[in-house]
């Protein structure tokens, strides 16, 4: 078997066996890496959502934060079943690293008051 | 400080934030040195990338995957990475971005001595860091290439200032608001440190598709190595030679596994799969009977089993 028509089969493996609720013939198959790793974390999530359906949910989420439409379809395409299924429904609050700045005055203030006592480490040359 | 009242709310606010930020995991790692470790290290090799406004994420990338062999500009990693209205790059989509660069992404586990133990490795950690506060966040990605013990510190490159000395108490902090999130960029096949079974499987599973076979069986191979009693990890490399077209491999690591683990069902399962392509029915039959025994509910075992009592009657 190639290596794309197993990946194929072990994509539909995952497909089917997300499908508890649906009426689908079982295939006698292998029990896929890729659906055991699917299956050790959030399996409640599983049974409510299709692949399909997270990807395009995920997706909708990053174009609608600015990604653009060229790039999103691979970086969905390379996230795991977990890892979307973890972010689906939120882009908008997790933690993005970017170490942007504010620029509110008083904000401001409070901060170089507790990097001074040590609490904070923003400004990294005070 | 001018007047005594100036120093006395001083102290009582130092003392405050002293009570509300502890730092169990340095004083546990002060306290403690592992009998041989090194007082400091420094991995000088990791090469240094300022970052652009927001793009943190890009830079500490492209530097663990450079120090990984990958040699990729944060610029090329700005697409894959960056969301323009989060100002920043999410967790995931940075290990994801490792995975298309064919390298593995492996989350540490969430300890100052699994930095150390990297470190010690040879392989810089990428963390995320709250630089901030719990309610008003500063998301920040940085590199940590060193320690120090007796300093106290730790080294890291950082935004736009390369071999940043940061205290252990402080680096703890930060670290802490972000879940104690860590990960290394590995070659696959490449694990010095083995320290989560369950973590090394989440990362091979979601890694399989990007690698070439040969770095599948690297993975799956140092995994079985590393945690023989692993089930999961055994599953990858049966399930990699059955992918193959070994189905003799394949076989003789289901046989262990369930040797091994004898409520495993999966592992009956597929061993029964991979019995009756091989003509051995009635292996087969024992195996998926098996794994019906410990969950007769499965719709795969039910159809294996369906299956092989099919071949069986044609024979």
């Amino acid at each position: 078997m190639t290596r794309k028509a197993s990946t194929s089969l072990a994509g539909l493996l995952v497909l089917v066996f997300s499908l508890v609720s649906v009426q689908l013939p079982a295939q006698a198959a292998l029990i896929s890496t890729e659906q055991l790793a699917a299956e050790a974390t959030l399996a409640a999530e599983r049974d409510l959502l299709t692949e399909r359906l997270l990807r395009d949910d995920v997706k909708a989420e990053l174009l609608a934060l600015g990604v653009s439409a060229d790039a999103v379809q691979e970086r969905i395409d390379s996230l795991s079943h977990a890892e979307l299924a973890e972010i689906n429904g939120k882009l908008a609050t997790l933690p993005a690293g970017g170490n942007g700045l504010g620029t509110v005055a008083v904000v401001l203030l409070i901060l170089i008051l507790l990097e001074i006592t040590g609490a904070i480490d923003i400004f990294p040359r005070i | 400080m001018k007047a005594p009242l100036t120093r006395i709310l001083l102290g009582v606010s130092l003392l405050v934030l002293a009570a509300c930020s502890s730092t169990p995991q340095t004083k546990a790692l002060l306290a403690n040195p592992v009998p041989g470790q090194h007082v400091s290290q420094r991995i000088d090799s990791v090469v240094f990338h300022p970052q652009d406004a927001y793009q943190c994420g890009p830079a500490a990338l492209a530097m663990v995957l450079d120090h990984s062999g990958v040699e990729v500009a944060p610029e090329a990693l700005v697409e894959r990475v960056y969301v323009p209205a989060r100002q920043g790059a999410f967790q995931v989509e940075m290990l994801a971005a490792t995975r298309h660069h064919r390298r593995l992404p492996l989350v540490i586990e969430p300890r100052l001595e699994s930095i150390i133990a990297w470190l010690d490795a040879g392989e810089p950690v990428l963390v995320l860091l709250n630089l901030g506060l719990s309610w008003y966040p500063k998301w920040h990605y940085a590199v940590v290439i060193g320690y120090d013990l007796q300093a106290r510190e730790l080294i890291l490159h950082s935004g736009l200032i390369p071999n940043y000395r940061m205290s252990l108490a402080l680096f703890e902090r930060t670290w802490r608001r972000a879940d104690h999130w860590g990960a290394v960029a590995l070659v696959p096949g490449h694990l010095p440190v083995a320290e989560s079974p369950g973590r090394y499987f989440t990362a091979a599973s979601a890694f399989e598709r990007f690698a070439t076979r040969e770095q599948a069986e690297a993975l799956w191979r140092a995994g079985v190595q590393a945690w023989p009693d692993s089930p999961e990890l055994a599953m990858g490399l049966g399930n990699h030679w059955y992918q193959q077209g070994d189905l003799t491999l394949a076989a003789g690591v289901f046989h262990t596994l369930v040797n091994n683990h004898q409520n495993y069902a999966p592992g009956f399962n597929n061993l029964a799969h991979i019995l009756l392509e091989l003509g051995d029915l009635a292996g087969a039959e024992e195996a998926s009977r098996h794994a019906l025994a410990e969950d007769d509910d499965n719709p795969t075992y039910q159809a294996t089993l369906t299956e092989v009592l099919a071949a069986k009657e044609q024979d």
